[in-house]
């Protein structure tokens, strides 16, 4: 059953995409969009947990990912012709050339047929995370695009196209998490590179390509590292099943070599400094790219891989210097987003930032380490997909993406205002997942100093940035005059869903995070330095223990919620009362931001944020976060090979 | 039953709180004249203020003014409680400060550049003494082996011991949450001049009451925290807190006001870095 | 009355805000207001504490006559202030407009503008007379909080 599911969820999505590329009735693609996200959430939550399965189909899967993996390499080879892109010419070339090489005379000859599949409770979540939450942005694309094309005024609908590539992408993303198989893996990694090519170079503008080739030779050169290191450990230990790889991989000095690689691919795919660019760039792209490219998709694909391996890296120094270079990531992408008054950057940076988180994560290399991980990737997911969302539609709205302008978005959006308010909420404030992951991290990475500053100056100015948004969408809105704005129902339903799952999720945190201990704890051997016993215990109802510490999650929540009524039956209350002006020295006019200036004439009263921006701004430094985090790669690298 | 029993003693927790945290507040008010050679309120003043303030009309330019007191009240009874539940360190700093970005919001939410200013300077102060109280969790780990409050009350020696410089920077981070001079910026007492109240111009009547009680027992869960660097006997956790209290008040009354730039680059900085070395010296 | 009442009258009489707004004075009156609020008479003995905002104000103390520029800026101060409020007009300009009452810019006394309930006269009036005419706004608070009491 599971491999059946298995295969569904790859296949429809590339089936659905075929016959998106060819309606062009904007009725039936809503139609097929709607069905196949629904079909695909279903599949995702009837799948089941399964050690290794689809040994059936590996005659008829494996030749035909042989074949799409040229052609996949041919019009990225092509592609980079045709922009007159060496970068791209030379890393495809490469890839074509080593992949040919080893797909002909080094595969050949081992032990072929691994299991295609293999389930467990990491790639369970991931699927869901993959099919729910992407597929509710793909749900909230069909109104956005429809808007966007207006906007644009285009003579043909680029639709098909743009609807293909998102539904492809599901499809990539599912066959990145499911497959058991080395090489099915990198033809997958590849195959999410040329969707986000084309989801990012979408709007065919001069900026949108430069940004989208930027993303290609970047994750080119990520794609580069992985045949390599897929290479390294085929020649180490002559197989390609991911679930023995995990268990045999590492050792001591050049043995390490594949992992670095390994790595390596992953940080270029999460958009780690210093390879952040690409992500940056890549929000020239309308917004269900990028939501899908930072909630559900694309970058998660690399943190998923390197807490996949994170069993083989546990204890060695090259853990340790990821766990530092995530650290690094997580502080350093946490300042710059301070530093940002461009709200969609702000988003960017946090991603980057949180990313690092689960790097560091998979350094740690605990059980307890890695599904805080994991829990860190859903949670995150589901918010920042929200607020992407959010931001998305006002930017539609108010022409800027600059933060100052989005000042006071309350009194003309007030429903988008809020849902980001809450989305924002559920990043920093307790109970909610992304803080109880944040809580797991701490607990697990306490014992390195380094790292433990690192988390703190992190996660404090990650509050910083987001209250200060938060707060700064609020301003100065008249928000008992503003009527809720109309949006279709193919917007609200899918923000409604999410918005839901951000606040509820976390009570199925305990349960959920039980599950990945108990599935990850086989895979750490005894070669980890974990105290014995159980690190996690089902404590008493609702409070999540750990061997540091104790998280009371349902007594916080229950409390958080009456609270919620009760501050919202005062507010309530308030409104019916009287209303009062603000304070502006007593020079008040009619309008309410408005005070009396010369003449008698209205002056608006202008406060911006305090970005800091000579104290933190992008320009001074990125080069210098990118050489340091540049010289954590080296280390690393150093700490990989290191007898 | 358990949850009765918890119950009953969150709600005395929280009233021995609130007691002892505007009559600390009194006794504040008082040393402060005194300093200045004044007589100064009675004790019980701060009660009468916020009995006053909660009988007055209740007023507001948007419904955040009225959600956020609430908020940041229950967070800050919350974080108390579960200090005497002798929980997670951690836990109760993250809740603790859920109780800061509600009083951001609100204030924020105010067109009035006097409160935005004031909410935006409340976030950096908001950074400025949360880092260095989760430098504290840390540096409890590692003597303990365990985040909760309940690993240093067994400790046999007192903390003091070894961590001096943390302690400095606990008394920093007290005189920030104190909205005392030097590191005043967002809403202090005597911040009137420049930036009206800071944080909580626009918070009035009612309101303003709710968030003076939620910031008696904040100070409270300072101080509580204070007691853990002698969690040996009795009368120096007592006295402890106290001699933090009356240092901060003296410094508040020969200092003068710095900028945030000041209070960020050179104070905080600076004790950061002492903070972190504290922790690499506990471990070494 | 009952005790909750009684224990709110306390507490306002005992916890009197100042707000202290200069409407045009020539600086006499507001020098003498100031003079009260120094640590010489540290009203902070009586709770007084002088804030700078009328939305944490009870009393306001007005110096100076009303002219047609600032009238708006006293109607709003008057109107952010939450009930019960008292409002004290200080010096002989406040009290009719003093000496300026026939100048084309003048308006005349604060009673022109907003409802006084204490007059404090003199030119510029004592600090002893300013502190009368406070302890007699306390009362007042006091009496408009027992009309509010029996509003509700």
């Amino acid at each position: 059953m599971p491999e059946a599911i298995s295969v569904v969820l790859i296949i429809v999505p590339f089936l659905a995409a075929l016959a998106s590329l060819l309606t062009r009735s904007s009725a039936c693609r809503s139609f097929l969009v709607i069905t196949t996200v629904c079909g695909l959430a279903t599949c995702s939550l009837l799948l089941q947990a399964s050690p290794a399965c689809g040994g059936k189909w590996a005659g008829i899967i494996a030749p035909l990912i042989a074949g799409g993996d040229f052609l996949l390499l041919a019009v990225m080879f092509f592609l980079g012709c045709r922009y007159r892109h060496p970068l791209i010419v030379m890393l495809t070339a490469g890839q074509l050339a080593l992949f040919a090489w080893l797909e002909f005379s080094v595969f050949a000859g081992g032990s072929h047929g691994p299991a295609l599949f293999a389930v467990d409770a990491l790639s369970l979540t991931m699927v869901r995370v993959v099919c729910i939450v992407g597929g509710l942005i793909c749900l909230h694309a069909l109104p956005y695009m429809q808007a966007h094309e207006r906007h644009l005024q285009l003579d043909r609908s680029r639709q098909p196209q743009f609807f293909a590539v998102l539904l492809l992408f599901l499809g990539a993303m599912n066959g990145l998490v499911l497959t058991n198989h080395l090489a099915h893996f990198y033809f997958f990694f590849e195959l999410t590179t040329l969707c986000s090519f084309l989801l990012i170079g979408h709007d065919n503008t001069d900026e949108a390509v430069a940004k989208a080739l930027t993303a290609l030779w970047m994750n080119g050169l990520g794609g580069l590292l992985l045949l390599l290191a897929i290479w390294g450990l085929y020649s180490q230990s002559a197989m390609l099943d991911m679930t023995g790889l995990v268990a045999t991989a590492g050792g001591h000095g050049a043995a390490m070599l594949p992992l670095v690689m390994l790595l390596l691919a992953a940080f270029t795919k999460s958009a780690q400094l210093p390879w952040q660019k690409w992500l940056l760039g890549a929000m020239v792209a309308p917004t269900p790219t990028s939501a899908l490219l930072h909630s559900s998709t694309m970058v998660k694909a690399g943190v998923y891989l390197a807490l996949r391996f994170a069993p083989a890296l546990a204890g060695t120094l090259l853990a340790q210097g990821l766990v530092l270079a995530g650290g690094f990531t997580f502080v350093a992408a946490a300042a710059l987003a301070i530093g940002q008054r461009n709200a969609k950057k702000v988003l960017a940076y946090s991603t980057i930032s949180n990313l690092g988180l689960i790097f560091a994560c998979a350094g740690i290399g605990t059980p307890a380490a890695v599904a805080a991980g994991m829990l860190l990737i859903l949670f995150h997911a589901v918010s920042k997909g929200l607020l992407f969302l959010c931001v998305g539609t006002a930017e539609q709205q108010v022409h800027s993406r600059d933060i100052e302008v989005m000042r006071g978005l309350c009194a003309i959006m007030p429903v988008t205002a809020m849902i980001s308010v809450l989305a924002a909420l559920t990043l920093i404030v307790p109970p909610f997942g992304m803080l109880l992951g944040k809580w797991l991290v701490f607990e697990a990475g306490a014992d390195n100093i380094v790292f433990y500053l690192m988390l703190v100056l992190g996660s404090s100015f990650t509050v910083l940035y987001w209250v200060r948004l938060a707060g700064t969408l609020l301003a100065g809105g008249e928000t008992a005059a503003a009527r809720a704005e109309a949006q279709p129902l193919l917007t609200r339903w899918p923000l409604a869903v999410l918005a839901c799952g951000a606040v509820l999720l976390v009570l199925g945190a305990p349960a959920l995070h039980g599950r990945l201990l108990a599935a990850l704890a086989p895979l750490f051997g005894p070669m980890t330095a974990f105290p014995a016993g159980p690190p996690f215990a089902a404590g008493r109802a609702g409070v999540l223990l750990t061997a540091q510490g104790a998280f009371p999650l349902a007594s916080l929540f229950v409390a958080a919620a009456l609270v919620a009524l009760l501050a919202l039956a005062a507010a309530r209350q308030a409104m019916a009362g009287k209303k009062g002006r603000a304070y502006l020295a007593g020079a008040n006019t009619e309008l309410p931001d408005h005070f009396r200036g010369p003449m008698n004439r209205p002056v608006r009263a202008v406060v911006e944020n305090y970005y800091l921006a000579p104290l933190l701004g992008e320009k001074r430094w990125t080069r210098w976060v990118n050489l340091a985090a540049a010289g954590l790669l080296l280390f690393m690298l150093g700490g990989g090979l290191w007898p | 039953m358990a949850v009765m029993r918890t119950a009953v003693i969150a709600l005395a927790v929280l009233w021995a709180a609130t007691l002892l945290g505007g009559l600390l507040s009194g006794l504040d008010r008082r040393l402060t004249a005194r300093l200045q050679a004044r007589r100064g309120p009675p004790l019980t003043q701060p009660f009468w203020d916020v009995i006053k303030l909660l009988a007055k009309e209740r007023v507001v330019t948007n419904p955040w003014q009225a959600f956020s007191p609430v908020a940041t009240l229950a967070a800050a009874a919350t974080a108390l409680v579960l200090f005497v539940c002798q929980g997670d360190l951690l836990v109760i700093l993250f809740v603790h400060a859920t109780g800061g970005v509600f009083l951001v919001l609100g204030a924020m939410a105010s067109p009035s550049p006097y409160s935005q200013t004031g909410g935006q300077r409340e976030l950096w102060q908001m950074l400025c003494c949360e880092t260095l109280l989760f430098l504290f969790a840390g540096a409890l780990y590692l003597t303990t082996g365990s985040f909760r409050v309940s690993g240093v009350l067994a400790l046999p020696e007192p903390l003091l011991d070894r961590l001096p410089l943390l302690f400095l920077a606990f008394l920093f981070a007290l005189t920030v949450k104190m909205r005392k001079s030097p590191f005043d910026l967002a809403g202090s007492h005597h911040a009137h001049q420049e930036l009206v109240r800071g944080v909580y111009t626009e918070y009035a009547g009612p309101h303003l009451g709710l968030l003076e009680i939620a910031h008696w027992l904040e100070v409270m869960l300072y101080l509580a925290i204070c007691s853990l660097f002698w969690a040996t006997n009795v009368a120096a956790m007592i006295l402890l807190p106290l001699a933090a209290f009356g240092a901060v008040i003296v410094l508040d009354n020969v200092a003068a006001r710095l900028t945030w730039r000041w209070m960020l680059g050179r104070g905080w900085a600076a004790v950061f870095a002492a903070a972190a070395l504290n922790l690499f010296w506990l471990k070494g | 009355m009952g005790l909750v009442d009684k224990l709110i009258g306390t507490a306002r009489r005992r916890s009197p805000w100042l707000l202290h707004f200069d409407c045009g004075s020539c600086n006499g009156c507001d020098i003498e207001t100031l003079a009260c609020l120094t640590p010489v008479y540290d009203v902070e003995r009586f709770g007084v504490v002088n804030v700078g905002n009328p939305r944490h104000a009870d009393i306001l103390l007005v110096t100076g006559t009303v002219n047609h520029r600032n009238r708006e800026a006293l109607a709003v101060l008057f109107e952010q202030m939450p009930e019960p409020r008292v409002v004290v007009a200080i010096g002989a300009c406040g009290l009719s407009g003093g000496v300026f009452r026939e100048a084309p810019n003048v308006v005349g006394g604060v009673d022109k503008v907003i409802p006084v309930d204490v007059y404090v006269p003199g030119c510029p009036a004592r600090p002893e007379a300013i502190i009368d005419g406070v302890v007699l706004a306390v009362e007042k608070f006091r009496e408009k909080s027992k009309e509010m009491g029996e509003g509700r």
